[in-house]
């Protein structure tokens, strides 16, 4: 019952975290310099993501009561969102379209007539509010999953590389063990395991996912532990954990970074996939799209609802490929040395 | 060498291809046009059906082969309404008299001189016998079967209320177990070791006594189902998938009206009329299965079902029936439409295209296709688990009030008319139309749409507003499914929303189907959706599913709902066993007051089939139950072949439109050519 709580909680975190990152990174030429690059290059997409995120913080904050009459008594007694209260409540009884003054099919009288901006769909839920609250699901779903798979290949891929021998060899058959198994078999199999929630969608993805980043990490790790600061530290009497943190993780943040923005995408259209196949998450742009399947090949066709769950996806990955791209360019030594 | 042999091959399916092309633009036509003539019946199948026996088959995809190919003792009538019984292979309905204590003695006689189809497995009982009598041994034996546990029958319940035949499965398997030579018999001689059937006991070559337990008079409708047809032992014992023969299940002997010609179960199922059938042998009986009926329900003279072509006339009409198989909806409803089948169902996908406002749309009218809709045997229900705290028996009257209220809010009609596009009759009480004891006049006041009584009644429970006292907070309820998919969840929703107008918050809880079975035998669950289909058109067959002795947290039976009421109980069990009439209709009104007020289901709907028929197909009438009534349609082939024709005019304009383009494109090709080399 205090789900609300602990989301309120994670977005004051996350603007914390998000206030020293933008302090550090001020403090910092290297970074700044490299933001300051990546804002000239992809100013739009970057703007499309920061609205993505905000419409997914605004559906994050939320509280009980304190609204009007207007709503039912489970409602009040429910936390709801800025979202919610702003957008939601306008529920029909079936297909209107667009700005649609009557019912799609029947034509019978609508409750909010025209105030559908992009339609209702088969229960009469008002798809552009529909549509929003997807977008929380799509950021919970990359950054969680990421939040997971991440840590997990560094773990991994920092101890195989910077120790070997044995360490390497046991990752090493981890990592070409779940390579080898169908990717999207183990997922439906994890997530039949675990049941059908968003934390069990995530933590499968997560398990399915974390495979190449750790070989990336490894590779990274093994070049530079070859390097004279590390020979130098280790030299002077450094232990292997003051190593790793001083000087194996910083110099992988930059791998860090563009591969969370990569991988962000990617875990957005596998849970659309996943939605498709009925297991994806509650609420998800996916499960939009898998509710509206039937609904093309109806006649007359019903259009907007995979339109708007469609673009809306289409939209957010597109921003965070583009986003991703550049801050490759930005972050790479290499193409660094170009531009200066 | 080899670019030479690619070459060749390449110009060989180029070839060919066109020529293929060339075939299919001149006709579209998937049969052979010798058949045009013929008076052919042309269906289509899905997955093939997993078995053919009688005593397992049991859907819809199987019962269209086994419905046509064995005959049963006794049939529906084909026209009237309500249902009735017919003698089919008996020379009448069964005689009933008193037997040993509480059962009582169905005795049927079946016609001398029937026949089974042609099978050389008949030699097994005498060397070149293609065929033999059909004797009341054969149903018996066709009864045991349905009692051995290894033949896994799904109908042994309703069985069991034949004298000793549980017993004699029991019997049977200990026997197998404990003496291995007697385990290697064939079945038939393990049969008569035990003597059959306690209960079931043939007398001479045609009579038939069956002992059933005498609360259970239904039984009879079982006699009209495949389940109960007569079943040589010859099949059994030839037919058992070694040796290159193949198993009873995919090979059929029976008697019917039709015989299973061809059976290829990748792509085609032949049936033909049965040369060896009683009607075409035996014209002269006149039996009422093998003649069309003269007499029918109200409004079947003015459609026309009662002609003088038909009336009385012998049957079938129609010589062979062709089953293609069709796996995707939306091609086999386009060849529908080309007239390449004769009947196909209302697909979702094109829904509109075909259905304006409850009828047939004005292009399908021009075409000459029909539209009937029928009410079939079915109940869509909610379900409240009664034996939950909340909403169950122990909340007492504070749960009834809810109950009330819950069912006050769901709007059947809406429901119907979002989900299966309008198809199916809001349900007033469990009991759908066609059969006795339903009352169309009957409004159930707890299933209209009534917001402010539902609310008051909330109010009364001691929910005001949906608030639960106890906890200060809105009520929460789990609506417990194994639907996962998104269209089921949108279901649910239309439910959970309902319930929030009063302050209710229902949570769906779906899991799979394991989890969800689980749940249900904890007794861990509140609220559930189910459907029933009748397995015969009798009220007993919807209100056993509240009879207390089938409760599931009690037995394990179908009364999830776990609804356990004396009086209820008392007036079913009276009303099971007599026959149709007022005291019967009285004490069914009496049942559904008390469902009224109880209120263990929310009624939703009963599903109506919408079948279209084209033009040619004659004498169709929609028959509830899942019996094709193939012997009683007819058809058209003249018409037939010549709307064909008209439908499937060849578009030539693109061939030519493409031949044009074809040579815009070479040209220039050809000119740039000729240019560089000059």
């Amino acid at each position: 019952m205090e789900s609300h709580l602990a989301s309120n909680g994670i977005v004051a975190a996350l603007f914390l975290a998000a206030g020293v990152t933008v302090w550090m990174v001020r403090r910092s030429r290297l970074w700044s310099s490299a933001f300051v690059s990546l804002w000239r290059r992809r100013r739009f997409a970057l703007l499309v993501t920061g609205v993505y995120v905000a419409v997914a913080l605004l559906d994050s904050v939320a509280w009980v009561g304190g609204d009007s009459l207007a709503v039912d008594t489970v409602a009040r007694h429910e936390a709801r969102s800025v979202i919610d209260r702003v957008f939601g409540g306008n529920q029909e009884k079936s297909y209107s379209a667009p700005f649609a003054e009557a019912e799609f099919y029947g034509g019978g009288d609508l409750r909010y007539p025209g105030r559908h901006w992009l339609g209702t769909d088969m229960i009469g839920r008002d798809i552009f509010y529909l549509t929003l609250k997807g977008a929380r699901v799509a950021l919970l779903i990359g950054g969680l999953t990421s939040l997971i798979a991440i840590p997990l290949a560094l773990l991994f891929g920092i101890s195989a590389g910077y120790f070997g021998g044995r360490i390497d060899d046991v990752v090493f058959f981890l990592m070409t063990t779940l390579a080898s198994m169908p990717g999207l078999l183990l997922l439906i199999a994890l997530i039949m395991v675990m049941g059908k929630s968003t934390l069990a969608v995530c933590v499968a993805l997560a398990v399915t996912g974390w495979v190449g980043f750790c070989r990336v990490s490894r590779g990274e790790t093994l070049k530079l532990r070859e390097l004279e600061f590390v020979s130098a530290a280790r030299s002077l009497g450094v232990s292997e954990f003051q190593i790793v943190m001083r000087h194996i993780l910083p110099n992988l943040m930059h791998l860090v970074i563009i591969t969370f923005v990569l991988m962000f995408s990617g875990l957005v259209l596998s849970e659309a996939i996943l939605s498709w196949l009925g297991i994806g998450v509650d609420g998800s742009w996916g499960q939009m799209i898998d509710q509206a399947r039937n609904e093309l090949s109806r006649d007359p066709i019903v259009w907007w609802n995979i339109a708007a769950s469609g673009t809306a996806l289409f939209g957010l990955i597109l921003a965070v490929n583009f986003v991703g791209d550049a801050l490759r360019d930005v972050l790479d030594p290499r193409t660094i040395e170009d531009e200066r | 060498m080899t670019l030479m042999s690619t070459c060749s091959a390449a110009r060989l399916l180029g070839l060919t291809s066109i020529w293929a092309l060339a075939w299919v633009a001149c006709n579209n036509n998937p049969y052979p046009p010798t058949e045009a003539g013929e008076k052919v019946l042309y269906s289509s199948f899905r997955e093939a059906p997993r078995s053919l026996d009688p005593a397992v088959a049991y859907d819809t995809g199987a019962h269209a082969i086994t419905g046509s190919v064995y005959d049963t003792l006794l049939e529906y009538h084909y026209l009237k309404r309500p249902y009735e019984l017919i003698p089919g292979l008996a020379t009448d309905l069964p005689t009933q008299r008193p037997g040993q204590a509480g059962y009582t003695v169905y005795g049927f006689s079946l016609r001398p001189g029937m026949v089974y189809e042609n099978d050389p497995a008949f030699s097994l009982g005498m060397p070149g016998r293609m065929t033999r009598e059909i004797v009341s041994a054969d149903v018996a034996f066709e009864l045991c079967r349905l009692a051995d546990p290894a033949v896994n029958s799904p109908v042994v319940e309703p069985f069991s209320n034949i004298q000793g035949f549980q017993e004699f499965g029991q019997a049977l398997t200990q026997r197998r177990e404990e003496d291995l030579a007697f385990s290697n018999l064939p079945v038939h001689e393990q049969y008569a070791a035990l003597g059959g059937i306690e209960g079931v006991k043939s007398v001479g070559d045609h009579g038939l006594e069956v002992s059933v337990r005498s609360d259970y008079p239904q039984i009879q409708y079982w006699f009209a189902m495949p389940f109960t047809s007569p079943v040589p032992w010859e099949a059994i014992a030839f037919y058992d998938g070694e040796e290159g023969r193949p198993r009873f299940a995919d090979h059929p002997i029976a008697s019917g009206p039709y015989r299973l010609q061809h059976y290829d179960r990748q792509s085609r199922m032949v049936l033909e009329a049965n040369p060896n059938w009683y009607g075409a042998v035996h014209p002269e009986w006149a039996a009422p299965g093998a003649v069309y009926p003269s007499q029918g329900a109200p409004g079947d003279l003015e459609a026309g079902l009662l002609a003088p072509e038909w009336a009385g006339k012998p049957l079938p009409f129609i010589d062979r029936v062709e089953f293609r198989r069709e796996k995707e909806a939306i091609p086999y409803f386009n060849k529908f439409l080309q007239g390449y089948y004769d009947a196909a169902g209302v697909i979702k996908e094109s829904f509109d295209q075909v259905i304006d406002e409850g009828g047939l749309s004005a292009d399908m009218e021009e075409m000459g296709i029909r539209l009937e809709k029928g009410v079939e045997p079915t109940i869509f229900y909610i379900g409240f688990n009664l034996d939950d705290d909340t909403v169950g028996r122990p909340g007492g009257e504070r749960a009834r009030r809810l109950r009330q209220a819950m069912s006050l809010v769901i709007d059947s009609e809406e429901y119907t008319r979002i989900f299966t596009n309008g198809r199916g009759i809001p349900a007033q009480s469990p009991l759908p139309p066609g059969l006795f004891g339903y009352d169309e006049a009957y409004a159930n006041p707890y299933r209209s749409v009534d917001l402010e009584r539902a609310r008051e009644l909330m109010v009364e429970a001691d929910y005001p507003q949906g608030i639960d006292p106890n906890t200060g907070k809105p009520l929460t309820l789990s609506f417990d499914t194994y639907d996962t998919s998104a269209q089921g969840l949108l279901q649910y929703r239309f439910f959970t929303d309902a319930w929030r107008q009063l302050g209710i918050d229902v949570k769906v809880e779906a899991t799979n189907y394991n989890q969800f079975q689980e749940k249900v035998r904890n007794g861990a669950y509140q609220i559930f959706m189910w459907g029933w289909v009748a397995d015969y058109p009798d009220p007993e067959n919807f209100l056993f599913l509240l009879w207390s002795d089938l409760a599931r947290s009690k037995s394990g039976g179908p009364n999830t709902a776990n609804f356990m009421n004396d009086r209820f109980d008392d007036l079913y069990l009276s009303m099971k066993s007599r026959p149709n009439g007022a005291e019967r209709e009285a004490e069914i009104k009496e049942m559904r007051e008390i469902l009224e007020v109880e209120r263990p289901w929310i009624e939703l709907f009963h599903r109506e089939d919408y079948a279209l028929f084209q033009g040619w197909l004659e004498n169709v009438k929609p028959f509830g139950m899942s019996f094709p009534m193939t012997k009683y349609r007819d058809l058209d082939p003249a018409e037939r072949t010549s709307l064909r024709k008209d439908w499937n005019r060849p578009v030539v304009w693109p061939i030519w439109v493409g031949l044009v383009l074809l040579i815009a494109l070479i040209v220039p090709g050809v000119m740039t050519f000729m240019r560089e080399r000059q």
